[in-house]
């Protein structure tokens, strides 16, 4: 007979002794298969397999409404490489990607930094005075659902009866009476992005203020003591110490940016001026319902699939070569 | 005391996924193939026998459902329709259902063999007919019918009835509503001012500058109906060149818009859009909003337009409007066709997919909307005349647009015509990019004709577009 070594409380010299598993009785089995295989189920159920029913559709000419469909292989990929409308569309879903996120993000740090550490440079660290009346401000936008953000500003930018027109040409810039905003191929996309980018700020700006008062106010106070100001604190200070959380925004900012359906649907269904401010979503749209050729509309969302995991890509490999991952990694050491 | 572990933690979450992965991996092939269920020949008669009161076999106490796209005209004249079969019908159910996402809402029903029994296949969302056609189940027998007062419905019906729902030579879609395409106006601001309506591109360039002398513009244009304009144009050249004209667009032929009919116009069109002569700023207007500027600030003077335009903006349209419509101008006054000839189609098509469950019960639902009641009830009530003829008093229900679209149509007699290669093939979307390009001035005649050879051109490239060729 012998004692087991996990019966001795604190543990033998021996404790390096793999610790016996317990018996698999119908108790551990079942709580397995209610908590490990059912979920796992559901989710392969519900999100893997949609995405390998969408790989064989994208190789189909389905029409989408009707029971038949022949295997056309790679032919969907091949005409999308060649369709000049849904490259145009790629571009403006890169071009949104790469705007959109940078400048929401600048602007809601920028925010961010001053309502928790920009304020009185005496006493303890604090935001401006009224901190609390701005943050409630910038979060409104985010409260309000896109869609409406999107109808809201199309009638801003409406030329003639639009509040912008109107407040543009009181204060004397005749050049901007009737312009149409949306309407003109130079202004469309950047009138577009600033409404994106008007909504999301106040959602970011509410996550960086979390993730800066996660960080000890007394290294604030320390750099102040050194003679940093406020500029340096946020630049040297603040952005290293929440790079994962700058590194999140810009990943969320940047699939929202791919997506951008519902505002370019909102503000120019049509694809905007000289479809300047198509984006994928739009013409997969189209193409599905009105012009009946799912197959071709789902190899667009494959593509817009890929395109989105190598934007995530993209920002790791940056992040983790201007020395994110060394950042970590001391982090973890400490 | 040493029992060995059997399954491993590690072990049990591998082998759960791979029997997962095996499970849902074989419902993802059937799902894939989830497509090609069902595809038994439903065409269930409906089971009761026919007879003159019952012309398609509709059985007793069934239920019919119809999916109606709900915009401009709504979609209770179609319950109005339903109540009148009801009472033909005692015991049976007809279900009228409105929606504004028809090809959304009816995809999946398609697709699982299961689609309402009568839809009217309208509005943006509409289901492209090239991808449902073999779907579809000829409507021939439902003007072959008598209608409720004992007339057969055929001879009750506008000449040409059957051309815009037939495809490929087969009659499928039944369009209810006939409309009509011209250029609208105020008569009463035309009559304070002396102005006469234009009837060529000539006499629209003077009319441009007299407007302006007034400090109004000639035209007015929204972002989502820059092709109003297409419309008009295409028109004008049609009457201009007849159908050499037409059938080089209906078969997507090479260069079709350099012929000199389009030339012509869209170097006319160039000039209005130089001299100022469209409200500035339309490609960034909503189009209600834009028609406003016409209908109710009088900003500009005409707009072209469908005969729905009446409706559309009856309640922002300034009191006194007397609104009236002339046919589309023509490039020179000695057309091929005569001016008076119209681009003319009913619209709002319904169709009875072939796989419904009550075909018959979605054929009898049309057969009730054909009525002389119902008829007249759609005209009077939306101010539209229905492709049943003589419905619409001298009068027009007091209504000056309706009076002048039977004038026009009088005046028209069989020089009526119609096309339907763009909606057939989707192409609006496109050529409004380039239409709002072109008329906000941001390309000239040259690159709208660049531009509109494009998408004709990707069309007929594209082989797995299915073409529908267009002989007459």
């Amino acid at each position: 007979m012998t004692v087991t070594h996990e019966a001795v409380p604190g543990g033998g010299p021996k404790r390096s002794v793999p610790r016996r598993r317990r018996p698999l009785t119908f108790d551990r089995v079942s709580f397995m298969v209610v908590f490990l295989g059912l979920p796992l189920a559901v989710f392969v159920i519900f999100v893997v397999s949609p995405f390998a029913q969408a790989l064989w559709y994208s190789m189909t000419d389905w029409s989408g409404f009707s029971s038949g469909m022949n295997f056309v292989g790679f032919d969907n990929y091949v005409k999308l490489f060649h369709d000049d409308i849904f490259l145009k569309a790629v571009r403006n879903n890169v071009l949104l990607a790469i705007v959109v996120p940078i400048v929401t993000i600048v602007l809601s740090l920028t925010l961010a930094t001053l309502v928790t550490i920009g304020g009185s440079g005496t006493g303890t660290i604090r935001g401006l005075r009224n901190a609390g009346f701005y943050r409630i401000i910038s979060f409104f936008p985010y409260v309000i659902p896109a869609i409406v953000i999107g109808l809201i500003w199309a009638q801003v930018f409406t030329p003639s009866s639009g509040i912008l027109d109107a407040a543009l040409s009181k204060i004397g810039l005749e050049q901007f009476k009737d312009y149409a905003w949306l309407g003109e191929a130079k202004t469309a996309m950047p009138a577009s992005m600033f409404v994106m980018i008007w909504g999301a700020v106040g959602f970011y700006m509410v996550l960086f203020i979390a993730a800066i008062r996660g960080i000890d106010p007394e290294v604030f106070e320390a750099a102040r003591i050194d003679g940093a100001g406020r500029f340096r604190t946020a630049i040297s200070l603040t952005v290293p110490l929440i790079r994962d959380n700058v590194q999140t925004a810009y990943i969320y900012l940047g699939i929202a940016a791919l997506d951008a359906f519902v505002y370019m649907q909102a503000l120019n269904p049509g694809g905007g001026p000289q479809n300047s401010t198509l984006v994928m979503p739009q013409q997969l749209f189209t193409t599905a319902f009105s012009k009946g050729q799912f197959g071709y509309s789902t190899a667009m969302g494959v593509v817009l699939a890929a395109v989105t995991m190598l934007f995530a890509l993209v920002v790791f490999t940056v992040n983790a070569l201007t020395g994110g991952r060394d950042q970590r990694k001391a982090k973890v050491g400490r | 005391m040493t029992t060995p572990n059997p399954l491993s933690r590690r072990l049990f979450l591998q082998r759960a996924a791979v029997g997962t992965l095996l499970a849902t991996g074989g419902s993802t092939l059937l799902a894939a193939c989830a497509g090609s269920g069902s595809n038994d020949n439903g065409s269930n008669t409906g089971g009761g026998t026919k007879s003159a009161d019952n012309p398609f076999g509709m059985a007793d106490k069934a239920t019919v459902e119809a999916i109606i796209f709900n915009g401009g005209y709504g979609y209770d004249y179609v319950t109005f329709a339903a109540d009148i079969a009801q009472k033909k019908h005692a015991g049976s159910t007809f279900k009228v259902s409105p929606s504004t996402q028809i090809a959304q809402q009816l995809q999946p029903r398609f697709v699982g063999g299961n689609p309402p029994d009568l839809i009217d296949n309208s509005g943006a969302n509409q289901i492209g007919f090239n991808t449902i056609l073999d779907q579809l189940a000829p409507l021939d027998d439902v003007f072959e019918a008598n209608n409720y007062e004992g007339t057969k419905i055929a001879d009750t019906l506008y000449p040409g009835a059957k051309i815009p729902g037939t495809f490929d030579g087969k009659f499928i879609a039944m369009n209810y509503v006939l409309t009509l395409y011209g250029l609208w106006y105020s008569d009463s601001l035309f009559k304070e001012n002396g102005w006469e309506p234009p009837k060529t591109y000539d006499a629209l360039l003077d009319l441009g500058a007299k407007a302006k002398a007034k400090g109004k513009y000639l035209f007015v244009w929204g972002k989502e109906a820059a092709t109003y304009y297409h419309t008009m144009a295409v028109d004008g050249a049609i009457k201009e060149g007849g159908d050499e004209v037409r059938l080089g667009l209906e078969n997507l032929k090479e260069n079709v818009w350099s012929m000199p009919q389009f030339q012509g116009i869209f170097k006319a069109l160039e000039t209005m859009v130089k001299n100022g002569y469209f409200v500035p700023g339309g490609a960034g207007t909503q189009f209600t909003a834009a028609q406003a500027k016409w209908s109710n600030d009088q900003q500009a003077i005409l707009y072209p337009s469908g005969s729905w335009i009446e409706n559309e903006m009856k309640k922002a349209t300034k009191a006194g409007f007397n609104m009236k419509g002339i046919p589309e101008p023509t490039l020179t006054d000695a057309p091929k066709l005569p001016y008076e000839s119209l681009r003319s189609a009913a619209g709002e098509p319904f169709i009875v997919p072939a796989k419904g469950k009550n075909l018959a019960g979605g054929k009898e639902l049309l057969r009730a909307m054909l009525s002389k009641e119902a008829a007249t009830n759609f005209a009077k009530t939306r101010l539209a005349p229905t492709i049943v003829k003589g419905l619409v008093p001298a009068d027009g229900f007091g209504s000056t647009a309706l009076q002048s679209q039977s004038a026009m149509l009088d005046a028209a007699g069989t020089n009526i015509f119609d096309y339907q290669v763009f909606g057939l093939y989707g192409m609006n979307t496109d050529q409004l990019v380039v239409w709002n390009s072109f008329l906000s001035g941001q390309i000239d005649a040259a690159g709208l004709t660049k531009g509109l050879q494009q998408i004709t051109d990707k069309v007929r490239n594209d082989s797995s577009v299915k073409k529908i060729p267009v002989t007459k």
